[in-house]
């Protein structure tokens, strides 16, 4: 008995292969389709897919609701109003000792100011009073006008006392010292916003 | 606490307790650390009456506008306007760079702060409008630049600080 001596059925079975198939089902198209079945179909397999189905919904999950209770953290904080910069005096103001020596007032030279003040009080004084006054004159004769209004007419009196709807927005810019110079030609350039950005 | 507040325990004697005061003052209503910053209630007015209004005054000098918005506070205050709230907007920096004649780069020209004051006002009767639109306009400072409008949300929250961290989860949840 040689070692190479291969059992007839075995010999059998290698020779006609292709035969032995059975006719139903179809041939393998190449090496990489794995199943016998058709195109992009496979036999259900229980294992890799659905567990990755599971595991996506369990995390999204997770995510979401670490993402809602980040937010609720953030949303107690209360909002915080921007610092204003004109009400904060910077350090190096108030680091130094400096000291401002004045020379001394002569008499004369008090005695004047104090009088300057006077003056200035009482020209102060007589601008308010004006003022008053204006205020005064104007509401009466506001009034004087609305009563002759209504005298007249209820309809017009009425539509004058509802509220000027097209009075706000209202906008004014100063007046200037100088009127604008004819024939002026501004250089160019550009502005540039370099505003402390405050993040909370 | 009279138990605890005395040092001379005389319990028994009828002059115990004689110096006791703080059970006869008012009771103290503790401090809140911190006020938490919520929107008042914006109102719209009637017919009549205007609701909240914002005077807001913008210049370069903040000493011009202080005193200005000091002005406008203490008139309302005479002419018995309620004045809602009178507050400042932060400070707008700006950078003003010009391009020379001769040459091609920018230079650096000045630095300038934008200064904001306002005053909130409610309840002013459409009659009186105009006359303190005049007694204003007539007593403006020169480079204030005046503007009278209606309080809205958007001004409030233009005050406070901005949370990117905030938006980014709503952006990302929605």
């Amino acid at each position: 008995e040689t070692p190479e001596s291969v059992s007839p059925y075995a010999l059998c079975y290698f020779s006609s292969c292709s035969s032995w198939l059975p006719q139903r089902v179809p041939l393998r198209g190449s090496h990489w389709q794995s199943s016998l079945l058709e195109f992009r179909t496979s036999l259900p397999v229980r294992a890799q897919p659905k567990k990755k189905k599971k595991v996506d919904v369990k995390k999204e999950q997770a995510q979401k609701e670490r993402m809602k209770k980040k937010l609720k953290k953030l949303e107690k904080a209360a909002p915080e109003l921007i610092p204003i910069e004109d009400f904060i005096t910077p350090l190096k103001y108030s680091e130094s000792n400096r000291v401002r020596s004045l020379p001394a007032l002569s008499p004369e030279e008090s005695e004047r100011r104090v009088l300057l003040l006077k003056k200035w009080c009482l020209f102060k004084q007589k601008q308010d009073e004006a003022e008053k006054k204006a205020i005064k004159a104007l509401v009466e004769s506001q009034q004087e006008a609305l009563k002759e209004l209504r005298l007249e007419s209820e309809e017009l009196y009425q539509a004058a006392v509802r509220r000027d709807e097209g009075l706000f927005p209202f906008e004014r810019d100063g007046p200037t010292y100088t009127p604008p110079l004819p024939g002026y030609d501004p250089p160019e350039g550009k502005c540039i916003d370099i505003t402390k950005v405050y993040t909370q | 606490d009279a138990f605890l507040g005395c040092h001379r325990s005389y319990r028994s004697r009828p002059t115990h307790g004689i110096g006791r005061f703080k059970y006869l003052l008012p009771k103290e209503v503790p401090k809140r650390k911190k006020e938490k910053v919520q929107m008042k209630e914006i109102s719209t007015g009637t017919e009549y009456q205007y609701g909240d209004i914002n005077i807001q005054m913008t210049s370069y000098d903040l000493c011009l506008v202080e005193h200005f918005a000091q002005y406008v506070h203490r008139l309302c205050n005479r002419l018995s306007i309620r004045v809602n709230e009178s507050y400042a907007m932060p400070t707008k920096t700006n950078e003003v760079l010009f391009l020379e004649e001769r040459g091609s780069k920018m230079q650096l020209d000045a630095v300038l702060t934008t200064h904001q004051r306002v005053i909130q006002i409610r309840g002013l009767s459409s009659t009186f409008a105009p006359i303190l639109l005049e007694v204003i306009q007539s007593n403006q400072p020169e480079g204030v630049h005046l503007l009278m409008k209606q309080h809205t949300e958007a001004d409030f929250k233009s005050r406070l600080k901005s949370r990117p961290e905030l938006e980014e989860l709503l952006a990302e949840i929605s």
